[in-house]
């Protein structure tokens, strides 16, 4: 059970993950020994955090600036936050990554319910099911898996192999731009380990007995579903979602893997990052591709404010 | 973690506070020099590479050589990343189309300025300025090339279709032959089989029709009228069945073994002339080596002789002469040239060419005779890439696949890579 123990602390918190972390203030009215203690323990973050706000604040800088890596920046002021709004290839990538979030972020999470649900029902060898159901999104993300994906949904790989049964005609998965993205958003769906884990923590907080209640009361399945299981769970819900958006929006290697660097075909799979990356190593536009990241900050930060105040609509935090 | 992007955008303007990333040149002590020499390629390449350099280190003494090499993809990044770092490499691989970016920012060493140290003689007059800026030289061929056909013989005899005149060819007759071969396969095999995007591909074909892709005076010479032209042939060759389906070509990998070719689901194709043996040996010996179609019959010749990738020596290298006379050697040499055989090309002295030949093998010879032949006829020169030119690339691949699925007619997609192109460049 070592899994489990690892996982619970992280559902202990998980309405407010970030901030907690950053804000050390509450610990300030301790006495001086705790705190040495306490800022001892957040020494790696410190140490850390150099590596951070130094290129943070470059690239804030260079944001505003015509940089080609080879000569000293330029002050252009807000020029290359204009040109964005003339680049159709930047529009293009922006809509590949809105499409991508806003389809796999919610299936990714459907699926990580579920999944979490029947799990939750006193599996034997849960541990190992877990673990099975885990493994995908820890390499999700890694260029070995995306390779492999390419194998799968190639031309004469399993799924078309499977399709053909059925007598459905081959489909060019990866380099027909109409269905490449819809592959990788598979794929993403696929890798809906982590949420699951946390849900399968949260699922495990809800006490049995209010389950027993409603089926004593007459409640259906689909009753208690809604009226105990996702009030009881929207915290967590609003955890993952929080989360899987932040990450969506970052997505990178997806994209690079599936056709070489390229975001091909047709510029379907050319996410926002990976666009960013193209400008600043390819093209040599380090000044763009800065603006470029502090646009999708913005972006980011807007997205996920706006699920901040909506959990007031659907969010329950009383017991 | 919302920081994640802005790292990497960043990541340059860390380094450049001073922390390297690895990179030589900062060991000065007596007379020890360190060059670093940096390149992509494989693992046999990097053997063929080293031996050479054993040669050179045996033959000067205190010269340490540090080689990093990776492959093509990542590598273009980590040079920008290094120079943006300031710490550029001594002697490094440049591809044609990116030497414009680092040669107008004056970080390649100007090569005239250096000529004691560095003898072009032996080099054609197209081969030795085929980097030449104005009245400067920001780098030589590390090995002469061009693209040509090759053509599985096995195929064309078991399905009865005649190999046509690989001299005297046209692109009618390529469709032809393509179709033959599809139908005669009951389309097992496709006769033929290419990517429109590729550059080196369509500059072939608008030189042909008289036109360069991009001019001298860095803008944009071909016209709407040829990328349709070349989107309706492959267009047509495809709807004839000699061509592959739309979506046929997936990102396989770049090697001979793995290419379709070898694989026996098209019969023939376009490489770059170095690549032969590795793609003969991979087609077991099946291949014949033909010029491009439409050499005869175009408004002028579309060949160029070119060059898998250029070496220059960083403006700011610590070591520039030492940098230089391994360049020498390895351009000059004949034993260097040996040792690395023509996995970078034909050698481009003429004379280290000839001598090397002998001792190649039988399909480096058939790729060299092949090249040598080339270069004694009147070709136009290869002519650089403009700044901002390698986005060109991205605009056309994007379109070619536009087409190949039908979604953008050649028409539409000729006139919207005019406009993106020219964006681009003047940009």
């Amino acid at each position: 059970m070592s899994t489990e123990t690892a996982v619970m602390p992280e559902a202990d918190v998980p309405p407010a993950p970030e901030h907690q972390r950053l804000s050390a203030g509450r610990r300030r009215g301790r006495r001086a020994r705790k705190d040495r203690a306490g800022y001892l323990f957040l020494l790696p973050w410190f140490i850390g955090m150099l590596f951070t706000v130094v290129p943070f604040f470059a690239s804030l800088y260079l944001a505003f600036t015509d940089y080609n890596l080879l000569n000293p920046p330029k002050w252009i002021g807000l020029e290359n936050f204009t040109a964005m709004f003339r680049d159709p290839v930047l529009v293009k990538s922006l809509k590949v990554t809105f499409v991508y979030t806003f389809v796999s972020v919610p299936l990714s999470l459907a699926a990580a319910l579920g999944v979490a649900m029947i799990l939750n029902k006193g599996i034997r060898a849960l541990p190992v099911y877990r673990a099975v159901f885990y493994l995908p999104s820890l390499l999700g993300a890694s260029v070995a898996v995306v390779l492999l994906w390419r194998y799968v949904f190639g031309l004469d790989g399993i799924v078309n192999a499977l399709l053909g049964w059925f007598g459905a005609p081959a489909i060019a998965w990866t380099s027909d731009p109409d269905y490449a993205l819809t592959t990788l958003i598979i794929l993403h769906v696929w890798t809906f380990g982590s949420p699951m884990v946390i849900f399968l923590a949260g699922l495990r907080q809800i006490p049995v007995m209010y389950y027993e209640a409603a089926a004593v009361d007459g409640a259906s399945r689909w009753r208690r579903f809604r009226s105990i299981t996702l009030p009881l769970l929207s915290p967590i819900i609003f955890f993952n979602l929080i989360q899987s958006l932040i990450a969506s929006f970052q997505t990178f290697t997806q994209g690079f893997v599936m056709n070489d660097g390229g975001g091909g075909p047709a510029n379907s799979t050319l996410f926002y990052n990976l666009y960013l990356y193209q400008q600043g190593f390819n093209q040599f536009h380090m000044g763009y591709a800065s603006a470029m990241a502090w646009t999708l900050l913005v972006i980011i930060a807007a997205f996920t404010a706006l699920t901040f105040f909506s959990a007031k609509y659907w969010v329950n935090y009383d017991n | 973690m919302k920081a994640g992007g802005l790292g990497l955008a960043a990541a340059p303007a860390l380094a450049a506070c001073g922390r390297g990333f690895g990179g030589g040149g900062d060991d000065d002590s007596g007379d020890g020099v360190t060059l670093n020499m940096v390149w992509w390629g494989d693992a046999t390449r990097a053997e063929k590479t080293q031996a050479a350099l054993d040669l050179f280190k045996e033959r000067h003494e205190g010269v340490e050589i540090e080689v990093e090499y990776q492959d093509s993809g990542p590598y273009q990044d980590k040079l920008a990343t290094r120079f943006a770092a300031g710490d550029p490499p001594d002697l490094m691989a440049m591809r044609m189309d990116s030497l414009r970016e680092y040669a107008d920012r004056d970080a390649l060493l100007d090569l005239n300025e250096y000529a004691g140290d560095l003898d072009l003689s032996g080099l054609s007059d197209n081969a030795a300025t085929i980097a030449e800026v104005g009245d400067r030289v920001y780098g030589v061929p590390a090995g002469l090339n061009t693209v040509g056909f090759v053509i599985r013989t096995d195929f064309a005899e078991q399905y009865g279709v005649p190999i046509p005149d690989g001299d005297t060819w046209g692109w009618d007759d390529l469709a032809a032959f393509a179709k033959a071969i599809t139908d005669a396969s009951g389309g097992e095999v496709y006769g033929t089989g290419f990517e429109a995007q590729t550059l080196a591909n369509i500059l072939v074909f608008t030189r042909q029709r008289g036109e360069d892709f991009f001019t001298e005076d860095d803008r944009l010479g071909v016209t709407a009228a040829t990328v349709q032209a070349w989107f309706e042939l492959v267009n047509g060759m495809r709807d004839e069945g000699g061509f592959p389906p739309a979506g046929f070509f997936e990102n396989i990998g770049g090697s001979a073994d793995q290419s379709y070719v070898a694989q026996g689901k098209i019969a023939s194709q376009i490489i770059p002339t170095n690549n032969f043996l590795g793609y003969n040996e991979a087609c077991g010996g099946t291949l014949v080596l033909l010029r491009m179609p439409g050499e005869t019959q175009g408004a002028r010749r579309g060949q160029s002789i070119d060059c898998p990738h250029l070496w220059s020596v960083a403006s700011a290298s610590k070591h520039p002469e030492e940098a230089l006379q391994l360049l020498d050697f390895l351009l000059n040499d004949a034993e260097a040239s040996l040792a690395t055989g023509t996995t970078r090309g034909v050698p481009a002295n003429a004379d280290v060419a000839e001598e090397i030949k002998p001792s190649l093998e039988p399909d480096d010879q058939a790729a060299t005779d092949f090249l040598i032949a080339l270069q004694g006829e009147d070709l136009p020169r290869s002519l650089l890439y403009p700044p901002g030119g390698s986005a060109v690339f991205d605009f056309l691949d994007a379109l070619a696949v536009e087409v190949e699925f039908g979604r953008v007619s050649p028409a539409d997609a000729a006139a919207q890579f005019i406009e993106q192109a020219e964006g681009a460049i003047a940009g």
